[in-house]
C-alpha cells in the first residue's frame, strides 16, 4: 500500500474550487515534485499534504490514517509524528540558535537531545554554526538549519515549500544535494516549486493548473545528473 | 496611502487609539482633580467653623472669659445693618457662611427650677436678601457642624410658625433642668422676660452645652440693645498663608502698592480680614489661629501629595503610550522594508509612519480628554458630592505631553526601521 | 537533556535575546507595579500622616474633675494619659485658671506646663518667645489692655478668696504675646510652678490632651479614663473629633478612588502593551504549531514567559513603588512612610495576574488561527 494516498479531493472557497477533484499516490521514499504557476493550488495540495488543513471532499489516507476525518487536535499529532516542513522563508525562531531552532522540534515531538541535534546540523553540514542566531546566518544556512529541524524526528514525508525560492544559485545547488542524498536514505521526499531546475530532478513530477493535475511524469533521466 | 494604511491596519491602530486615549484620560483625569482639590478639601474644611471672628474695635472681653463680671457694658457692639456688607467685599465669593451674635445672661426657669445661663442670640438658617439683589440662607447651622441634636431638631426660622419664640438648649442645661425638645421655658434678664419654645437639645462638646440659642431678636430685645451685635463669625475659603501674607498681616501700611495690590487681591486670611473691617464699622477681623492655620497645612499637604501622584500617573501613561507606539511601530518592519524596497526614501517613510501614528494619537487623546474628564466627575461626585471644575489650561498640557510622548515613543523605533536593509526584511530575517 | 530544562531555555533565551522588546514589556510591568504598590502605601498611610496634620487643630480631648471630690492633679492627669496607647499620645497640658491683680485689675491666669501647651496648641502665634519660669506669655486683648509690651515687666498678685490673708506678690516679665483669634487672647500663662509660688497648690480646671488616633479610638480611651474613677472624666472636644473624621474620610476616599482610576489605567495600559508585544510574535505561533506543538503547549510557553516578566517587573516595580512612596512621605509630610510589607507579595501576585492574563488573549486567538495562513506570510 502507498504511503500517502489522495482520493478525489476538492478544496473549495466559497466560489472558487481551489483543488478539482485530485487523485495522487506517493509510495514510500519516493522523490515527487509538484509544480504549476502561481494559483494553480500547489499551496492548497501542500497544506493539506502537510496536514495544515483538511480537503472539503475525498480522503487523503496517510500511513494508513483518513486524515480528512481526523480532529484539529489529531491532525497536530499526525504532522508532529510523520511530516517534516521545510519553508520557503525558512521560519526560524530568531532568538534562539540553530541547535536550539532544531531542538524545539524534538521537544514538541519528544524529548530534546542537543548532542542528536548537532548530528543534524552536522548532516547539513552546519556544525560550526549551532551556536549562532538565525540574524548571523546566510540564507543557504537558514534554509539548511530548517532543514536539519525537518529531519530531526525521522518523519515520514518531508514536505517542502520552495525550498529554494529565497536562495542564490550556489545555495540551491547545495539543498538540492541534500535532497539527494536524503533520497538516497530513503526519506519520502514531496518539493513544491515553480522552479523546473529543483523540479526536473525529482524522480516523478505532477504539474498542476487550474486545481487539476495536467501532467504526471516520471523523470526518464533520474538518477543520471 | 496614510488611508490606506488606516484602512488595512485598522486593529493595530485601534490599539494606539486606546492607549494613547487611556493615557490621556489618565492625565486629563488627574490634571483636573489636582486643579480642584484644594477649593474641595477648603470647602470640606468648613466643618470646622468659622476661621475668621469679627469683634467690636474696643470690646469688653471680660465676659467671654470665666464669667467674671455681668456684663460690663463699655458701649461697643456691631451694628446688624451692616451685616450684609460681608457679601460685598472683594472676596464677597469665598465668603461661605457667617453668623452674628449677641449674648447675655440671663436666669431660665422651667418646671423644674432655676438656673443662671448664658442666652445666645444668633441666626440658625437666616434667610438674607442682598442689595444686590442675591441672596443666601447662613447661620449656625453651617458654622456648627459638630453639634449632635439629641432631641428635637435643627431650629428653622424660615419653617417655624409657633406663636412662642424658639430657641435651642444646651445638653448640660437640659440635664439639670430636665428640659425636652417641645417643652416651654421661660427666660429673664434684667430688661423683661420671654416665654421660649425648646426645638432641639445640642450636645456641642464645649461651653456652649451650657447656654441658650435663640434668634438675634428675641435675645437683642431681652438685652435692650436692637439693631447691635457683639461678634460676627464668618466662615471663609482661604489660600494658605505665605511670607507676603505673614508681612501684611502685621502691617498693611509696610507693603509696595504691587505688594499690596497681590495681597489684597489673593485670598489670604489676612487679607480677608481686611475687607471685612473696610465694610464693617469700628470692628477687628482676626483669623481663628486654630482654624485658620491648620486649613492651610492640610491644603498645602493635600495639594502637594496629589501633585506627586500625578506626576506619578503621568509618568505612567508617558510609559504606556511610548511603549505601545514603539512596539506596534517596530511590528511593521516588514511592510517598511517593503515601501523601502519600491523605492521610499527615508523621510518619505518617516513622515508616513509618523502622521500615521500622529493622525492616531490625536483621535485617541482626543477621546481620553472627554473620557478623562468623566472620571474627575466620578471622582469629584463620589468623594465630594459636588462636580470638579473644567480647567481650560489642562487641554495644552495633554496636548503638548500627547504629542510629545508620542513622538518619543515613534521616534526609536523610526530610527530602528530606518537602519533595516530591505532586502533583509523581506527575506524574512 | 530533559522538557524542563529546553522549557527553561527556551524561554531564557526568548527574554535575552529579545531584549528591546523585553525591556519594553519590563518596563511596562514595572511602572504597574510601581504605581501600585506605592499609591497602596500612600493610600494605607495617609489616615495616620494626615491625621498627625490635623493635630495642628490642638486638643481632641480634655479631662476635667468628675465632682466626686477627688483631687485632679498633674498626677491624676498622667494617671489618665497611661490609658492611652503612647503610639497615639502626642502630648498633655494642665490648665489651673485662677484670678490675679495686675496694676490692681482682675486677670485670669492660667497655670500650665509651657512645653507641652505648645505641643497641644500648635495654632498658638507668638511674638517674642515662650516664657520659662519667672516670664509670663500675655494674650493679646489683656495685652492691650493692660498696656504689657515683650520684655515688659509687671507685678502680680494673688489674695485668697477669703481676703484673710496678706496678697502675694511676684514680679513678671512678659516673654511674648500670644496671638491665637481665640479666647486665649485673654489669658496670661505662666509656668504651674510660678502659679503655685503665689497661689499655692491646688486642683487644674482642665487638662487638655492631643491624641492621633480615630475617634472610635478616642472614645474607648475617654470612657476608659472615666469608668477607671480617679476624679478625672474625659470628654471628647467634639468640634475637632468630629470634624476631624468628615475631613479625613473624605481624603482618604479621594486617595483611594484617585488609586482605583490610576490602577485601573495602568493596568489596562500593562495589559495593551503585552498584548502588543505577544501579537507580534503570532508567526513564531504558527510555526510551532507546524512544529507539532500542542495549543496546551504553546500557552504554557507564553505564559511562563509572561509569569517571569510578571514576576520581574513586580519586584522591580513594588521596590520602585516603595521609593516613590518614601519620596512622597518625606516630601509631603517630612516623615518616614510605614511600608506594608504583605503589599510585596500583593504586587507581584498583580503583576504576574495582570501580564498572564494579557498574554493569554492574544495566545489564545493566535493558536486559533490555521499555521498555514500565518507561515504563507501576510
Amino acid at each position: 500500500m502507498s504511503l500517502l494516498q489522495l482520493k478525489n479531493i476538492s478544496k473549495i472557497y466559497g466560489e472558487l474550487k481551489a483543488l478539482d477533484d485530485i487523485s495522487l499516490e506517493v509510495e514510500n521514499g519516493e522523490w515527487l515534485a509538484i509544480m504549476g504557476p502561481s494559483g494553480s493550488g500547489k499551496s492548497t495540495l501542500m497544506n493539506i499534504i502537510g496536514c495544515m488543513d483538511k480537503p472539503s471532499l475525498g480522503e487523503v489516507i496517510l500511513d494508513g490514517r483518513d486524515i480528512a476525518k481526523e480532529s484539529d487536535k489529531g491532525l497536530t499529532e499526525i504532522r508532529r509524528d510523520k511530516i517534516g516542513l521545510i519553508f520557503q522563508q525558512f521560519h526560524l525562531v530568531n532568538y534562539l540558535t540553530a541547535v536550539e531552532n532544531v531542538m524545539v522540534a524534538q521537544y514538541y515531538h519528544s524529548m530534546p537531545d542537543e548532542k542528536e541535534a548537532l548530528e543534524a546540523l552536522e548532516r547539513v553540514g552546519l556544525k560550526d554554526r549551532a551556536k549562532h542566531l538565525p540574524s548571523q546566518l546566510s540564507g543557504g544556512e537558514q534554509q539548511r538549519v530548517c532543514i536539519a529541524r525537518a529531519l530531526i524526528n525521522h518523519p515520514e514525508i518531508v514536505l517542502a515549500d520552495e525550498p529554494t525560492g529565497n536562495l542564490d544559485e550556489a545555495n540551491e545547488n547545495i539543498v538540492i544535494d541534500i535532497f539527494k542524498q536524503l533520497h538516497k536514505e530513503g526519506t519520502t521526499l514531496i518539493v513544491v516549486t515553480h522552479d523546473p531546475e529543483v523540479g526536473e530532478v525529482a524522480q516523478r513530477m505532477i504539474v498542476l493548473d487550474h486545481g487539476r493535475i495536467k501532467e504526471n511524469t516520471i523523470n526518464k533521466n533520474f538518477g543520471n545528473t | 496611502m496614510i488611508k490606506g494604511a488606516f484602512t488595512r491596519q485598522w486593529k493595530k491602530m485601534i490599539m494606539i487609539a486606546l492607549t494613547v486615549a487611556l493615557g490621556t484620560s489618565l492625565a486629563t483625569a488627574m490634571l483636573n482633580v489636582m486643579m480642584d482639590v484644594s477649593d474641595k478639601v477648603n470647602q470640606e474644611l468648613k466643618t470646622y467653623g468659622a476661621n475668621i471672628t469679627v469683634v467690636p474695635k474696643s470690646a469688653s472681653v471680660m465676659d467671654s472669659l470665666y464669667e467674671i463680671e455681668n456684663g460690663a457694658d463699655d458701649g461697643a457692639y456691631l451694628k446688624e445693618s451692616e451685616l450684609g456688607n460681608i457679601k460685598t467685599i472683594f472676596w464677597a465669593f469665598n465668603i461661605v457662611d457667617f453668623a452674628p451674635f449677641i449674648d447675655t445672661k440671663a436666669t431660665v426657669s422651667a418646671d423644674s427650677g432655676e438656673k443662671e445661663i448664658t442666652l445666645v442670640g444668633t441666626w440658625f438658617d437666616h434667610h438674607l436678601e442682598l442689595p444686590t439683589g442675591e441672596t443666601l440662607n447662613t447661620g449656625v447651622r453651617s458654622l456648627r457642624t459638630w453639634w449632635d441634636i439629641s432631641e428635637g431638631d435643627w431650629l428653622s426660622e424660615q419653617t417655624y410658625t409657633g406663636t412662642e419664640k424658639p430657641c435651642m438648649v444646651g445638653e448640660g442645661i437640659a440635664k439639670t433642668l430636665s428640659v425636652k425638645s417641645g417643652d416651654i421655658i421661660t427666660v429673664s434678664t434684667t430688661h423683661g422676660s420671654e416665654r421660649l419654645y425648646v426645638a432641639g437639645i445640642f450636645s456641642s462638646g464645649d461651653t456652649a452645652d451650657d447656654e441658650i440659642y435663640a434668634s438675634l431678636d428675641t435675645v437683642q430685645a431681652l438685652s435692650d440693645k436692637d439693631g447691635l451685635l457683639s461678634s460676627i463669625e464668618v466662615s471663609a475659603l482661604t489660600t494658605p498663608d505665605n511670607e507676603l501674607a505673614i508681612k501684611a498681616a502685621k502691617d498693611p501700611g509696610s507693603l509696595t502698592i504691587a505688594q499690596y495690590e497681590t495681597w489684597y487681591c489673593t485670598a489670604y486670611v489676612s487679607s480677608i480680614c481686611y475687607q471685612i473691617q473696610e465694610v464693617i464699622t469700628d470692628s477687628v477681623a482676626s483669623p481663628v489661629r486654630q482654624v485658620a492655620d491648620s486649613e492651610g497645612a492640610i491644603l498645602e499637604k493635600t495639594h502637594l501629595l496629589m501633585v506627586l501622584i500625578t506626576i506619578l500617573s503621568l509618568v505612567g501613561s508617558a510609559l504606556g503610550i511610548t511603549n505601545l507606539v514603539t512596539a506596534s511601530v517596530m511590528e511593521r518592519s516588514s511592510e517598511i522594508g517593503l515601501l523601502k524596497a519600491i523605492g521610499a526614501k527615508n523621510g518619505a517613510v518617516s513622515a508616513l509612519v509618523l502622521t500615521e501614528v500622529m493622525i492616531t494619537g490625536i483621535v485617541g487623546a482626543v477621546i481620553g480628554y472627554f473620557a478623562g474628564f468623566g472620571f474627575a466627575q466620578i471622582i469629584g461626585q463620589t468623594v465630594f458630592g459636588s462636580s470638579i471644575e473644567m480647567k481650560l489650561f489642562v487641554i495644552p498640557i495633554v496636548a503638548v505631553l500627547v504629542i510629545a510622548v508620542v513622538l518619543a515613543g515613534s521616534l526609536p523605533a523610526i530610527r530602528m526601521l530606518l537602519r533595516l536593509r530591505p532586502a533583509e526584511v523581506l527575506h524574512g530575517r | 537533556m530533559t522538557k524542563q530544562k529546553m522549557f527553561l531555555r527556551m524561554i531564557t533565551a526568548s527574554l535575552i535575546r529579545r531584549r528591546s522588546r523585553m525591556i519594553v514589556a519590563l518596563l511596562a510591568i514595572s511602572v504597574g507595579a510601581a504605581i501600585l504598590s506605592g499609591l497602596v502605601t500612600i493610600y494605607y498611610d495617609v489616615p495616620r500622616q494626615m491625621g498627625a496634620q490635623f493635630r495642628n487643630y490642638g486638643a481632641n480631648m480634655i479631662l476635667v474633675s468628675s465632682g466626686d471630690g477627688k483631687d485632679f492633679d498633674v498626677t491624676a492627669m498622667n494617671e489618665a494619659v497611661s490609658h492611652i496607647s503612647p503610639e497615639s499620645f502626642l502630648g498633655a497640658t494642665p490648665y489651673r485658671y485662677e484670678t490675679v491683680r495686675i496694676h490692681d485689675q482682675p486677670v485670669v491666669t492660667a497655670g500650665t506646663d509651657i512645653k507641652s501647651a505648645g505641643i497641644t496648641s500648635p495654632y498658638w502665634h507668638i511674638e517674642g518667645a515662650w516664657p520659662a519660669e519667672g516670664e509670663a506669655l500675655v494674650g493679646k486683648t489683656e495685652a492691650e489692655h493692660l498696656g504689657l509690651k515683650t520684655g515688659s515687666s509687671f507685678t502680680m498678685s494673688y489674695a485668697d478668696e477669703s481676703n484673710e490673708k496678706e496678697p502675694v506678690e511676684r514680679d513678671m516679665v512678659v516673654s511674648g504675646i500670644l496671638e491665637t483669634g481665640g479666647s486665649e487672647e485673654d489669658y496670661i500663662y505662666i509656668e504651674m510652678s510660678d502659679l503655685e509660688s503665689i497661689a499655692g497648690s491646688g486642683d487644674l480646671d482642665v487638662a487638655e490632651l492631643s491624641i492621633s488616633a480615630s475617634q472610635e479610638e478616642l472614645t474607648a480611651a475617654a470612657d476608659s479614663i472615666t469608668s477607671a474613677d480617679n476624679g478625672v472624666s474625659a470628654r471628647l472636644v467634639k468640634r475637632v473629633t468630629q470634624s476631624e473624621s468628615t475631613v479625613l474620610t473624605k481624603l482618604q476616599a479621594l486617595v483611594f478612588i484617585v488609586t482605583a482610576v490610576v490602577l485601573v489605567l495602568t493596568m489596562i495600559c500593562v495589559a495593551t502593551t503585552m498584548t502588543a508585544v505577544v501579537t507580534e510574535r503570532r508567526k513564531e505561533i504558527g510555526l510551532r504549531k507546524s512544529l507539532g506543538a500542542s495549543d496546551r503547549s504553546i500557552i504554557v510557553e507564553f505564559m511562563g514567559e509572561g509569569l517571569l516578566l510578571g514576576c520581574i517587573g513586580g519586584l522591580a516595580g513594588a521596590l520602585l513603588g516603595f521609593v516613590f512612596a518614601e519620596f512622597v512621605s518625606v516630601n509631603v509630610f517630612s516623615s518616614s512612610i510605614r511600608f506594608q510589607p504583605l503589599l510585596l507579595p500583593v504586587t507581584m501576585i498583580v503583576s504576574v495576574a495582570v501580564t498572564g492574563l494579557a498574554c493569554l488573549m492574544p495566545v489564545r486567538s493566535a493558536i486559533d488561527i490555521d499555521p498555514a495562513l500565518v507561515l504563507k506570510g501576510e
